[in-house]
């Protein structure tokens, strides 16, 4: 019982955390700033819980910023390689909602991302179990 | 080239070794049998095959000073084989194990081999005179999963382990009737048999190859995340470093000098690790020479290389586009390399030959005496 306090607690603390990253998200996706929102969605990601709830809202802001990039080439050129593993895992997560635009956009994504990451960045996000998004 | 010798002994070959003055190889064939070659003017020719075992061989270990064979099956049995006469005359070992055995190494002085194996147990087997028989004795309830590797330290009391829970562990296999002589080793033997000395909680995924450096100062093993892990200073505070690489995983790995190791896989190209003079380990290239990580993208020739390693098809003839003519893609293993072994001059710390076998059925020589950029890590 006294985890599932924690847990929940936890689960309130992280949410209040994304709402505020949310925030700032949509200030920069109105700056035109779509790759700076990008690394701000995948900064403390994922987060540190089981909660479905969070993993969810975290989806929904990483999932802004990914539809928001125009440029896939772009992005590449100011994204450093730290974030290639957690944006990968959140392409397959974007792959798993069968949703047309946001497939055709992670697809793009994707080829563009296996080419600089390598096969081994795939394998690392379809291996790790525990660290879902 | 780096590799000096390649011969396709069969279909697909699970493990090997070789004798202790490399004349004689000994593999399994995917199946029930072991088969020791020998080459005979140039050419290999079969000298002895091994019947015993009622399932496929997963582990050979050749002892180098003894001349003894030890061999771990999916039957959940293993066998030491003696050379007696012109015969190879079997003993069974039994391991107590309720799955198969998965890996086997013999221990440094060779007076004890572990067993790796599926039952989520590791079996310390040693010889009892009077009995003249071989006794196993199990570490239970330490491993949540599969044992996929296991590795001496020189010392020959602490063993690694790499299990499909993720984890490697370093266990005491202090015995008292065997070690109590060699008493010389005195701060590992407080520990009692089955102690569980190290988790290394660095993985979450399968966890494959282990292995010390010569010196027992440092361990790698590799997870199927496209992982290595190096670990240096085991004991109360260990230090860690992860590699990540940007090819397929790993499967099994080998230390060639204290700062360089060679890992092999589903690549089918050996990749070479080495520490810089902080101690930093990273990617430094492939053995194959064709294929270099920086590059630049290339992204078609990898997509299906990996859909080629993934169905087990044979590189050749898929891919027009290299110059390498001899050998379509520059690798000389055509699949995934499962076993990798060293051949080193007893004595020596530094290993510059050793074979690799893989799902190919080649058995592949590499030598690294030309390799002019790695000569800095030995």
């Amino acid at each position: 019982m006294a985890d599932e306090h924690v847990e929940a607690d936890n689960a309130e603390a992280i949410i209040a955390r994304i709402e505020h990253k949310s925030r700032k998200i949509e200030s920069l996706l109105k700056q035109y700033r779509p790759v700076e929102a990008l690394k701000t969605a995948l900064e403390g990601s994922p987060p540190n819980t089981r909660d479905e709830r969070c993993k969810s809202a975290n989806w929904i802001m990483v999932h802004r910023a990914i539809m928001a990039i125009k440029d896939v080439d772009g992005m590449f050129s100011s994204l450093d390689p730290e974030y290639y593993d957690i944006l990968m895992k959140y392409l397959y997560r974007g792959l798993s909602t069968g949703d047309r635009p946001t497939c055709d956009q992670c697809l793009r994504i994707h080829e563009k991302l296996t080419e600089r990451a390598g096969l081994g960045c795939i394998l690392r996000s379809l291996s790790d179990t525990v660290n879902t998004v | 080239m780096a590799a000096v010798e390649v011969h396709r002994f069969a279909q697909c070959i699970t493990c090997h070794a070789w004798s202790p003055d490399r004349s004689m190889l000994a593999f399994c064939p995917n199946n029930n049998e072991v088969h020791i070659y020998t080459l005979m003017q140039s050419k290999w020719e079969k000298l002895h095959v091994l019947q015993k075992h009622d399932q496929i061989i997963s582990g050979i270990d050749w002892s180098a000073r003894s001349n003894k064979i030890v061999t771990s099956s999916h039957d959940r049995n293993s066998y030491v084989w003696n050379l007696e006469g012109s015969e190879w005359v079997p003993t069974l070992v039994i391991l107590r194990l309720n799955r198969a055995a998965l890996c086997v190494q013999w221990s440094p002085k060779e007076n004890k081999f572990a067993v790796g194996s599926g039952a989520k147990t590791v079996c310390i087997c040693y010889y009892e005179q009077e009995n003249n028989w071989w006794v196993s004795k199990l570490i239970r309830k330490r491993h949540d999963s599969s044992v996929t590797s296991v590795a001496w330290h020189p010392n020959n009391i602490l063993l690694a382990t790499a299990s499909t829970d993720g984890k490697c562990r370093i266990f005491s296999t202090y015995i008292k009737v065997v070690d109590a002589k060699e008493s010389k080793t005195v701060s590992s033997s407080d520990a009692k048999f089955g102690e569980l000395i190290l988790q290394l909680d660095l993985s979450s995924s399968w966890a494959f190859g282990v292995r010390w450096s010569p010196s027992g100062n440092t361990l790698a093993y590799v997870g199927h995340n496209s992982m290595i892990y190096f670990v240096d200073e085991v004991g109360p505070s260990p230090l860690a470093q992860n590699v990540a690489f940007r090819d397929l995983p790993l499967r099994d790995v080998l230390f060639l000098s204290e700062r360089l190791v060679v890992g092999v896989g589903f690549d089918c190209n050996p990749m070479v690790f080495a520490a810089d003079e902080r101690g930093i380990w990273s990617f430094i290239r492939f053995l194959g020479e064709r294929r270099i990580t920086s590059s630049g993208p290339k992204y078609g020739s990898q997509l299906s290389g990996a859909f080629r390693t993934l169905y087990g098809q044979p590189k050749h003839g898929l891919s027009n586009d290299t110059n390498d003519h001899s050998r379509p893609q520059g690798t000389v293993h055509e699949n995934c390399i499962n076993c990798i072994v060293p051949l080193g001059t007893s004595g020596s710390s530094k290993v510059m030959r050793f074979s690799t076998s893989g799902l190919d059925g080649k058995v592949v020589v590499w030598d690294l005496e030309n390799q002019a950029d790695l000569s800095e890590y030995f």
